[in-house]
């Protein structure tokens, strides 16, 4: 660990998961709308 | 009304989806063990390579829905109003996660999970500025007086836009000022870069997507109601 701040990767992984979390689920939910559109 | 919105393929929105959920993964996996830790920072600095490119984007998306809304205004085309609502509800997203993504950086660096500075109180504002259009676009049934009204509301609101990027110039701000290619270590460059791009990818296959879904819509709202035949089966 190097730096000042310390403990950090707790936020790191927080910040990524929150994010990718909700690419994923904004993603599949209009991949779902707009197929439904198709049919 | 102008169906070429609704009869486009999702064949490009996908591919931007896919390649962008790929660059995602390369660019985070560069960023979280490949790029060095920050000399002060630490590890709580490789958020910077999700919150950075969500903040470009997030100000691109902001420009497209303002580019839209003047669109629509000059030329009242529907595909303008329903590009403008997928990009006031995807910019919404992005600032939404911005919001997040700083307060979780700010508690390690700050302690506080969040501080009224000029930066981060004018995407706060922004932010709501667009869930109340999103709300306007909602209440309104009429898709004409829907359409100008949240043109207007989305070009008022962007005037928040250059607020937010002078804003840690003009005032003094706890948010660091902008970081340029000379003030970040050239380690950091490259992961920066491809989560920039991955992210730019997400939000055209997302503002793409819900163009589809918004124009869709807008094709049922403004169709010709259907004939019902009267009682001696002649139509009405």
């Amino acid at each position: 660990m190097t730096g000042v701040v310390t403990g950090g990767w707790g936020y790191v992984i927080a910040a990524y998961a929150i994010t990718s979390l909700a690419f994923l689920i904004y993603g599949v939910g209009l991949i779902r709308r707009a197929g439904q559109i198709s049919r | 009304m102008d169906t070429a919105v609704h009869s486009r393929s999702t064949r490009t929105p996908l591919i931007f989806l896919g390649l962008g959920a790929l660059l995602f993964v390369f660019g985070s996996w560069w960023g979280l063990f490949i790029a060095p830790a920050e000399q002060y920072m630490g590890d709580v600095q490789r958020i910077m390579y999700v919150h950075v490119p969500t903040a470009w984007n997030w100000m691109l998306g902001v420009i497209f829905a303002f580019i839209c809304a003047i669109a629509y205004l000059i030329n009242g085309k529907p595909k303008w109003d329903a590009r403008m609502e997928a990009s006031v509800e995807v910019a919404s997203l992005f600032a939404l996660l911005l919001c997040i993504q700083g307060s979780v950086w700010a508690k390690p660096t700050w302690g506080v999970w969040w501080d009224w500075d000029p930066r981060l109180t004018s995407v706060a504002v922004l932010l709501f500025a667009f869930l109340g259009i999103i709300a306007l676009r909602n209440f309104v049934e009429d898709p004409v007086k829907r359409a100008v009204w949240s043109s207007v509301a989305t070009i008022i609101a962007s005037v928040d836009l250059p607020i937010v990027y002078f804003s840690v110039k003009w005032w003094n701000s706890l948010h660091q000022q902008q970081s340029t290619p000379q003030t970040v270590s050239s380690a950091f460059h490259l992961p920066l870069r491809i989560n920039a791009l991955a992210v730019l990818f997400l939000m055209t296959g997302f503002i793409m997507l819900r163009t589809r879904v918004a124009a869709a819509r807008l094709s049922e709202e403004m169709a010709p109601p259907p004939m019902v035949p009267g009682p001696a089966g002649e139509l009405a």
